[in-house]
């Protein structure tokens, strides 16, 4: 008999009435954002859904305060909800996508992807306080750790620049094609792209080594480092792809480690635990399970809705949070003894 | 899950694509259409599903040489899919300038884009007045034809009998099988221009290739129709290489390509459609009782040379 999926005794869940666009940890609440528009507010004792955008949120991050969220929607607004429900324009973008957003708690940036530009807010700031334009589209962006290195991919490569600063130089990297989703390791050591043909490119800094990870049946979309950045794992796989980035070239002529696929189903998002070597797997199918890297256990922690698009773990790793395409959310609580 | 159809909307400049559009979107039809455009202050209306994009053509790394599709559109169609339930169809609006290739290429190379969409046909309007200038001097005028499934044949209300006629005529010689609906003012029945199924693929069954005017050689015509048939079943263990062989030899000439072709012991129809250098090719519905088994295969396109193709063509057909 198959057991029970372990949020049923560790956890619960709640159903949205979208589907979930990103998650983000504010302290011990967890707020959700939704294609409908709408983000759902989760905290001890209170709970409340709050009309963000007129349309559908595009992306979604944390604010580096820790208790905010900030989204950007396809009406072109980007803003900032508290865990109160007060809501806060960051800027408007007319009829601009807000496809990506990224922050940082460490350097107190958030950036935006809007179109062909990347816009930066500083310090709390309400508005933004530069921006940085590149010739095509903008496919993914990734800071570094101290969120002091910013890496934008685009057509034909990408770019890595100071985002705090206004006047900032920018390293090109170039490499023909379209580049999606992108990621710089926390060192900022090395920028990996995701390729519109599926596969991965990469560069090692400063010296621009270039290195190319194929083989993916679909395109990555997520990405996530391990506890020092020693691993990268990665979707686009009926496997999640896990690359070692120990040693001085890193995965150049180096095997992944090849984990946790459920038959012939896509991992659709890969989330580290921020502190051990537990991967937690979102797969198409819409189970969400969580791996040890060392033997490749795997444990079931929901089962097979629809299919996952975010997945979280808190900032002391003691909960997990998912969300799927139909709006079931789960949140897995590690310190609840059955 | 349902796949949502999309249709592309093309039309050299001035020929009346903001009309349909227009109509398009005020008309009570009923459906919800997403609209993705390049000038939004060009159709002046407010609405929710209208989205304003710009043109990305990349090239694909698939060693494809003429595989170039546009990124804003997988990008955008991806983002409308959040909005799932909220329109029933997408129009995609081209530049006047533009050529249709990339975005039709999008949907047959783009996995994600074609497990959510299915492109329904291609949508050109054409203005009566101006065609045979535009053919002289405007490639992408000869192409926007080449590739449609449907031509709007506009402002017939300024042109003479005469002057329709050649137009339809010289329409014919680059697109044998695109179906025509002459209007004035673009006021087509919005359900003869969109969501006609499929591509428009069984009107490669309508067409007789006999009737083709392939001698007309009164202009000279760059791009052009070739169409062929065969009574006899088609052997799909040579059928197949010998497309896949031309598609990468003479891909940057064949625009496009669709057949309907009957395989031995198949009861269903094998369908066929491809841009350039890419093939696509499935067993569809079944032949009908009364159809009779029939194999096409139309080629639209630059330098096509009949008797060759209808010789390899014939070099197909299954041997007892």
């Amino acid at each position: 008999m198959m057991d029970a999926p372990l949020v049923e005794s560790h956890g619960r869940r709640v159903t949205c009435d979208d589907g979930v666009v990103e998650l983000a940890w504010l302290g011990d609440s967890l707020a959700v954002a939704l294609a409908g528009g709408a983000v759902r507010l989760d905290g001890p004792g209170s709970k409340k859904v709050v009309a963000v955008h007129r349309r559908a949120i595009l992306s979604a991050c944390a604010h580096p305060d820790g208790c905010s969220i900030v989204t950007g929607g396809d009406d072109g607004f980007v803003r900032r909800v508290a865990l109160d429900g007060d809501v806060s324009d960051l800027g408007c973008f007319d009829r601009k996508w807000v496809h990506a957003l990224i922050s940082s708690a460490e350097s107190g940036a958030v950036v935006a992807a809007v179109g062909r530009e990347a816009v930066v807010w500083s310090g709390g700031s309400a508005k933004p306080i530069h921006s940085f334009a590149f010739s095509s589209t903008i496919g993914g962006l990734s800071l570094d750790a101290k969120g002091k290195r910013l890496a934008v991919s685009h057509y034909n490569g990408a770019t890595v620049l100071y985002p705090l600063v206004a006047a900032s130089g920018r390293v090109r990297l170039d490499r023909a094609g379209s580049h999606l989703a992108c990621v710089m390791s926390p060192d900022s050591g090395y920028v990996i792209t995701a390729l519109q043909e599926t596969g991965l490119h990469g560069w090692k800094l400063p010296a621009k080594t270039q290195l190319s990870m194929n083989g993916y049946p679909a395109k990555t979309r997520s990405f996530s480092w391990s506890h020092r950045g020693r691993w990268l794992a990665t979707s686009g796989s009926v496997n999640a792809i896990v690359w070692p980035f120990t040693g001085k070239n890193g995965p150049m002529e180096k095997e992944p480690l090849v984990l946790g696929g459920r038959s012939d189903t896509i991992i659709t998002q890969v989330a580290f635990h921020p502190t051990g070597e537990h991967l937690a797997l979102g797969h198409g199918d819409g189970a969400v399970s969580l791996v040890r890297l060392d033997d490749g256990a795997a444990l079931l922690i929901d089962a097979p809705d629809q299919s996952i698009t975010a997945l979280r773990w808190s900032k002391d790793g003691k909960k997990l949070a998912y969300g799927d395409e139909g709006g079931r959310v789960g949140i897995l609580d590690m310190s609840i003894r059955a | 899950m349902s796949r949502i159809p999309v249709t592309v909307l093309t039309g050299y400049l001035g020929a009346g694509k903001t009309t349909l559009l227009n109509r398009i979107l005020t008309e009570d039809h009923g459906r919800r259409y997403a609209v993705i455009v390049n000038e939004f202050g060009e159709i002046g209306i407010d609405n929710d599903l209208i989205v304003d994009t710009d043109e990305e053509v990349f090239e694909m790394n698939n060693g494809c040489i003429c595989c170039t599709v546009r990124g804003d559109l997988i990008r955008i169609i991806e983002g409308l899919m959040r909005r799932k339930g909220k329109f029933d169809a997408i129009i995609i609006e081209t530049t006047g300038l533009a050529d249709p290739a990339p975005v039709i290429q999008t949907f047959f190379v783009d996995e994600e884009v074609r497990a959510r969409t299915m492109l329904d046909a291609v949508v050109t309007v054409v203005d009566a007045k101006n065609i045979l200038a535009r053919l002289d001097d405007s490639h992408e005028a000869e192409e926007q034809i080449a590739f449609a499934d449907v031509i709007v044949l506009n402002k017939t209300d300024l042109v003479t009998a005469d002057e329709l006629e050649k137009a339809r005529g010289h329409i014919r010689l680059i697109n044998a099988q695109a179906r025509i609906h002459e209007t004035q003012r673009c006021a087509a029945r919005i359900d003869d221009v969109l969501e006609r199924g499929a591509f428009d693929l069984d009107r490669v069954l309508e067409i007789e290739p006999n009737l083709l005017g392939e001698d007309d050689h009164e202009h000279d015509q760059n791009i052009t129709s070739v169409s062929l048939s065969s009574e006899r079943e088609i052997d799909p263990k040579r059928f197949m290489p010998w497309l896949r062989e031309l598609t990468s030899k003479q891909g940057k000439d064949i625009l496009r390509l669709k057949g309907i072709i009957a395989f031995p012991d198949e009861p269903k129809r094998f369908v066929v459609q491809g841009v350039h250098m890419l093939l696509e090719g499935d067993v569809q519905k079944d032949w009908r009782p009364d159809q009779a088994r029939t194999s096409r295969i139309v080629f639209i396109g630059r330098n096509l040379d009949r008797t060759a193709l209808q010789q390899s063509f014939e070099a197909c057909i299954a041997r007892p």
